[in-house]
């Protein structure tokens, strides 16, 4: 039997899955041009105590008069004082996010969908290839590996995004290479001032050594780049069972009730975002799915 | 200078030179001289003639073009490994089309192009060996071509903007 998700069961406060609740802005970060982080805190700290969260999950944002937006949470799962949120601003509820100030509030929803499988990979390597904004849904993730490191054998992240300029979380990175993470960055395009390597996630991935019998690979942003990083983990004999996949689409209730965000027979936003591969497989390469 | 020996070990190294036969090894590395580079040493540049093709066996080299306005722009990286400079052993390109800079110190495999031909035509068993990897080498290469063309991180507000 396939199952759709990673089979981490989240336990989730079903109390902040209907109603937003409101949550202050206590931080806002700058992070690259057109993205932020916001740094939530309920008004409640009762509700704040209460929330937890899994790597992989996501919340769902809501600016009065404006709307709701799915988003990932990029904070550390341990850490209960604040939920972070790194937000493009690209519709008209992250552009009204984007006005908003230290202080004014915002409702929650969430969190919600499945996890990344950070318990099924205890004892594996762990290969993540993101791109982009591909790397906030992860960054829990690694903050749950750094936590547990001695859990992991090699664990190796490629990021790639189009400029120097547009990577993101730069200044973490010696953290975590000090916490044995092979950090390997890649852009599109550089100038004379970039040394570092130029070029795409998939093919940057299809030039490190790994063993498929015990590598899990976790990836992440644009469709196209998460397309050709599982045709070369395929290529490397990574079964699908081992790789998994997080997927963005337009999500409006968070529940599997609307149907916005269909894929074949799951529903982004409750089977997903995170998917083992091998149930997406069969509707991967279809046109318009 | 490097001797035979010297290069041979360190062709030796790169996995598509352990899969040919030890006859048609020795022609490629009869015609293989060894350079060291520095960060910042510019191997060749756009428009130069193309007499030779590279292997990265250490070090990183940027491939870069010239655009007018926009000054040099790096589009590739060539790590351990990877051949740079490869489109002097198609028949038709003598002249660089982008230029090539030592990003970080490192060991160059330089191969001479012509004779690399002219063995080829001289061996057809080794000229397929060689043009096929050569097939590779072009396929992956468009590949991130048309990964970069699409623009794929590109925030696709800015793209409707457009």
């Amino acid at each position: 039997m396939i199952t759709s998700s990673t089979d981490q069961s989240v336990e989730t406060n079903t109390n902040h899955l209907l109603e937003p609740h409101w949550a202050e802005i206590t931080a806002i970060t700058p992070e690259i041009e057109g993205v932020s982080t916001y740094w939530l805190k309920f008004t409640d700290p009762l509700e704040q105590a209460a929330y937890s969260f899994q790597p992989g999950q996501f919340n769902m944002v809501y600016v009065p008069g404006f709307g709701e937006a799915a988003i990932s949470i990029c904070s550390d799962s341990q850490d209960r004082s604040l939920i972070g949120h790194s937000i493009r601003f690209v519709g008209n509820v992250t552009h009204a996010i984007s006005r908003l100030k230290v202080g004014d509030v915002v409702g929650l929803r969430g969190p919600f969908g499945t996890s990344w499988p950070v318990k099924q990979m205890e004892g594996k390597d762990v290969f993540i290839a993101c791109g982009g904004i591909g790397l906030p849904p992860l960054r829990p993730a690694l903050y749950h590996i750094i936590r547990n490191r001695e859990k992991y054998g090699k664990v190796t992240l490629l990021y790639g995004a189009r400029t120097a300029s547009d990577l993101m979380y730069t200044n973490e990175y010696d953290s975590w290479r000090e916490a044995n993470i092979d950090v390997q960055v890649t852009v599109d395009r550089g100038d004379s001032s970039w040394n570092g390597r130029i070029g795409v996630v998939p093919m940057w991935f299809y030039n490190f050594r790994i063993d498929p019998r015990k590598t899990a690979v976790l990836t992440c942003g644009p469709e196209i780049m998460i397309r050709f990083v599982i045709f070369e983990a395929l290529a490397r004999r990574v079964p699908p069972e081992s790789i998994y996949v997080s997927l963005e689409r337009n999500m409006k209730c968070g529940q599997g009730s609307c149907g916005h965000c269909q894929l074949g027979p799951y529903f982004i936003c409750k089977d997903g975002p995170v998917f083992r591969f091998d149930a997406l497989q069969p509707f991967f390469n279809v046109e318009e799915f | 200078m490097n001797t035979a020996k010297e290069t041979a070990a360190e062709l030796r190294k790169i996995p598509w030179f352990r899969e040919i036969t030890p006859e048609h090894f020795q022609t490629i590395a009869a015609i293989t001289h060894l350079r060291r580079v520095r960060a910042g040493e510019v191997l060749f540049r756009q428009g130069d003639k193309a007499n030779e093709i590279y292997i990265v066996i250490e070090g990183r080299v940027a491939l870069d073009m010239l655009v007018p306005h926009r000054g040099k722009i790096r589009f590739y990286t060539a790590e351990p490994w990877e051949v740079f400079g490869w489109s002097s052993a198609t028949p038709i390109i003598h002249q660089r089309t982008a230029g090539a800079t030592a990003v970080i110190d490192g060991l160059i495999a330089c191969i001479n192009a012509e004779k690399l031909h002219q063995a080829c035509d001289d061996d057809h068993d080794l000229g397929y060996l060689v043009m096929r990897r050569l097939a590779n080498i072009v396929a992956s290469r468009l590949l991130v071509t048309r990964l970069q063309l699409i623009d794929m991180f590109a925030n696709p507000e800015s793209q409707n903007a457009k």
